[in-house]
């Protein structure tokens, strides 16, 4: 599995959403606990999944696992 | 059902008088089943297709999976019914699979608090409740399910029997509220939890028939039917009511019932080759935001969406329409929520559309609403 990072809603700057990538279907979701979606993107991340930032930029497992452990 | 001619009190019909025995379904009287889904008729994310669900993925509407391991079963809206229903829920087991004290296997319903706070529970005057279902499997013997809390620390382990394979049988298990614990009232939290196990291992198995303080799924010695390669297990006509009698099941019509389905599930399943979404407008030549207003509130605001194909969609603005090549969620309320699409060589920001579907199969699934 792949995810990007993105920015959703207003006046927000930083990524508080991410989005699957090449997969059908696709979910894109907001970085709520109880979406089930980023249950299984902050567990998918953690394994070793492929983590992009809002650029598409592929980060480093150190900087996924970064990015995902500050999450709530 | 007969009429009666009184000279004091004018005509009267007593209220199914001689008929509830010989029919399985009578229409629905005020919410009398707190199952939703009951009849299995509504499957907004699988069409009746057979999946294999992961942990605590939902699969027929408001039907839920709770599995300590992935893989073990199937999972599919069935057209075998017995008279009265037209659908059940299919589990096909998928492996010979050892149990392990740990292990559970379980199809549950969480019911939300508004609809079982009237029974009481954790009060010295709970209700007692009764739970009838159709069930049939190609294996025979005592199976087992549980009624659980949401702090999962009071169950109340059951067991039922299939005594032939492969024929519709009708069960009913009657349980004296539980007049301890803590249960959640009049909220939109999970106030009551229905399971029927599937498999469940020593761990997360009580002793039917009284309520404990412990998490068990399923009853000491159920049936396991994951361990058994290629068994089925339908099940279909669930219903919880109030009182210690199993009564007819409370059939709602069609659109009552997917209402009651979308308060958990938002979804925009395409009716035709050529069906409408939402309004919305252009960001800028390469993104248009749409909105897609619920057909009912849901339990809470949803917090992302998954779509199907996403060149199923496209933006119209009049002049032209653009495909859409990605959606991605912006935001939820309690009406309706918004997406951006992505789309290619579109018109100057702050242009009006519609967002349409031009496919059969196209589907949007409005996520984290469920319990």
């Amino acid at each position: 599995m792949i995810y990007r990072l993105y920015i959703a809603g207003y006046q927000q700057t930083e990524p508080n959403a991410a989005m699957t990538i090449g997969v059908t279907p696709a979910s894109s979701f907001l970085f709520a606990p109880e979406n089930p979606d980023y249950q299984a993107f902050k567990t998918n991340v953690l394994a070793g999944a492929e983590l992009q930032d809002a650029d598409g930029n592929v980060m480093t497992q150190e900087q996924a696992n970064q990015f995902v452990g500050g999450l709530a | 059902m007969p009429i009666v001619l009184d000279g004091s009190q004018g005509i009267s019909t007593p209220m199914y008088a001689g008929s509830i025995t010989s029919n399985p379904v009578t229409p629905s009287v005020n919410m009398k089943n707190r199952i939703i889904n009951g009849n299995m008729t509504i499957d907004q994310r699988n069409a009746g297709a057979s999946v294999t669900p992961t942990n605590d993925a939902y699969t027929l509407d408001r039907w839920q999976v709770n599995i300590s391991d992935n893989s073990k079963f199937t999972i599919q809206q069935s057209s075998t019914a017995p008279a009265g229903f037209k659908n059940s829920l299919l589990v096909t087991s998928s492996s010979a699979f050892s149990l392990a004290a740990g292990s559970y296997f379980v199809l549950d319903q969480k019911i939300e608090g508004f609809n079982t706070a009237d029974l009481n529970f954790g009060t010295a005057n709970a209700q007692t409740v009764t739970l009838s279902f159709w069930v049939r499997s190609s294996l025979t013997g005592t199976f087992g399910g549980v009624l659980r809390n949401s702090a999962e620390n009071r169950s109340y382990p059951f067991t039922y029997t299939i005594s032939s394979a492969n024929t519709f049988e009708y069960k009913t298990v009657t349980v004296a509220g539980d007049t301890s614990g803590t249960w959640i009232g009049a909220t939109n939290g999970v106030g009551l939890y229905v399971g029927f196990g599937l498999g469940v291992g020593a761990t997360y198995s009580g002793t039917a028939g009284a309520w404990a303080g412990a998490t068990y799924a399923s009853a000491t010695g159920a049936t396991s039917v994951v361990s058994t390669n290629g068994a089925t297990w339908y099940i279909t006509g669930v219903q919880l009511e109030v009182g210690s009698t199993a009564t007819s099941f409370d059939y709602r019509n069609y659109t009552t019932e997917l209402q009651l389905c979308q308060r958990y599930l938002p979804a925009f399943n395409s009716a035709n080759t050529f069906d409408y979404v939402g309004f919305g407008f252009t960001t800028g030549t390469t993104n248009a935001q749409m909105t897609f207003q619920y057909y009912v509130p849901p339990r809470v605001a949803p917090t992302g969406v998954t779509n199907s194909t996403a060149s199923n969609f496209l933006f119209y603005y009049g002049p032209a329409s653009h495909t859409v090549s990605a959606f991605t969620f912006v935001g939820g309320g309690s009406r309706m929520s918004i997406m951006n699409c992505t789309i290619s060589g579109g018109p100057a920001g702050g242009t009006s559309g519609v967002l349409f579907a031009n496919s059969a199969t196209a589907q949007l699934l409005f996520t984290g609403c469920e319990l």
